[in-house]
């Protein structure tokens, strides 16, 4: 499957977060713990993303017993999609790294 | 000694930053921000306390509300008020911004573009549809097409302007530096152009280009009098 756009950083960390399911807090506690922090997702960023997920159909809602605290899940579509863009971003650390080394030689 | 009292704001699409600054600065020295009360605040006499404040704008339908305020509750930022599609949050200094990326920082603004292009449009639209009624009519109609495009210019400009504000604001969020500074000119070619209607006036040139001029002044400075007439009013009310 072929992505016409490449995710924003944003979007990639909370689609990374999304491969099981959990509710807004989760995912952004969730984030910030396995980056020890380097990253960290603002409220207002966040449900602008979700909605925008949901409406590409990259994640749905799994779960809204608790109106307060949805979860929420990717999809097929979203996996695929957050495959393709990690393999793009493992492209774009290896051009830097080759240049790096290259450098130090 | 008053227990509330009203401050004024700088108008959100024009001065959200310095609007967020002065709240913060006036709960340091005791008052808190209760909620939103026509064109400002409304504060409330309480413990001095630094908190930081900000605005989202969203229109939220009655099942995502929850939702969206835990998102907010659960980072730290409490919400203080709402006014339609605005929500204004308090939070502790150092506590992480409620936007964290450049993109949908600029998603932010075109949530109130939404909410207001319409409006805009259409009074820009019934603005020019008056003044073309005003210069093929005669007689009565012709009046009464000249008192509606005053009208309808006096809600035109002001809101045509707050669209362009906000514009700049999404701009500047894109870090899309030329048009900003396009949008920073604008007031400059506006006055220009208001001068050299005036000119045509004094040359006499016709009628309705008069008419034209006398629109767009009253369009200007009828809002203008307006905000310094609530300054000054909630000024000496604030002294007493």
């Amino acid at each position: 499957m072929k992505t016409t756009e490449q995710l924003t950083d944003s979007m990639f960390y909370i689609m990374s977060a999304l491969t099981k399911p959990r509710h807004g807090y989760a995912i952004m506690s969730l984030i910030e713990e396995r980056t020890d922090g380097a990253i960290t997702i603002g409220p207002a960023s966040m449900y602008t993303i979700i909605k925008k997920l949901l409406k590409h159909e990259w994640i749905y809602l799994y779960d809204d017993s608790d109106p307060r605290r949805k979860t929420y899940l990717l999809t097929e579509k979203g996996k695929d999609v957050l495959k393709a863009d990690v393999s793009l971003r493992k492209v774009m650390i290896q051009l830097a790294e080759i240049g790096l080394k290259e450098a130090e030689e | 000694m008053k227990q509330t009292k009203y401050v004024l704001s700088g108008g959100l699409a024009f001065a959200e930053e310095k609007d967020m600054k002065q709240l913060r600065k006036l709960s340091n020295d005791g008052w808190h921000v209760s909620g939103f009360k026509f064109m400002g605040y409304t504060l409330k006499k309480g413990e001095s306390a630094d908190y930081i404040y900000s605005v989202d704008y969203r229109s939220l339908k009655d099942m995502e509300a929850e939702e969206y305020f835990e998102f907010f509750a659960s980072s730290g930022w409490t919400h203080i008020s709402s006014e339609g599609s605005i929500h204004l949050f308090r939070a502790l200094p150092g506590t992480k911004p409620i936007y964290s990326d450049r993109e949908t920082t600029a998603e932010k603004h075109v949530n109130s573009i939404k909410s207001m292009r319409w409006l805009v449009i259409s009074m820009v639209f019934l603005t020019v549809f008056a003044c073309l009624g005003a210069l093929i009519s005669t007689g009565t109609l012709q009046m009464v097409f000249n008192i509606l495009a005053v009208v309808f210019l006096i809600v035109a400009i002001p809101a045509s302007w707050t669209l362009i504000a906000t514009y700049s604001n999404k701009w500047t969020a894109e870090g899309r530096k030329g048009l900003v500074t396009v949008v920073k000119a604008l007031p400059i070619v506006f006055l220009l152009f208001v001068v050299l209607i005036i000119f045509q006036v004094f040359e006499s040139i016709s009628y309705s280009v008069s008419i034209l001029a006398a629109m767009l002044i009253g369009g200007i400075v009828a809002p203008m009098i307006i905000w310094v007439i609530m300054s000054l009013y909630i000024r000496v009310r604030g002294n007493n």
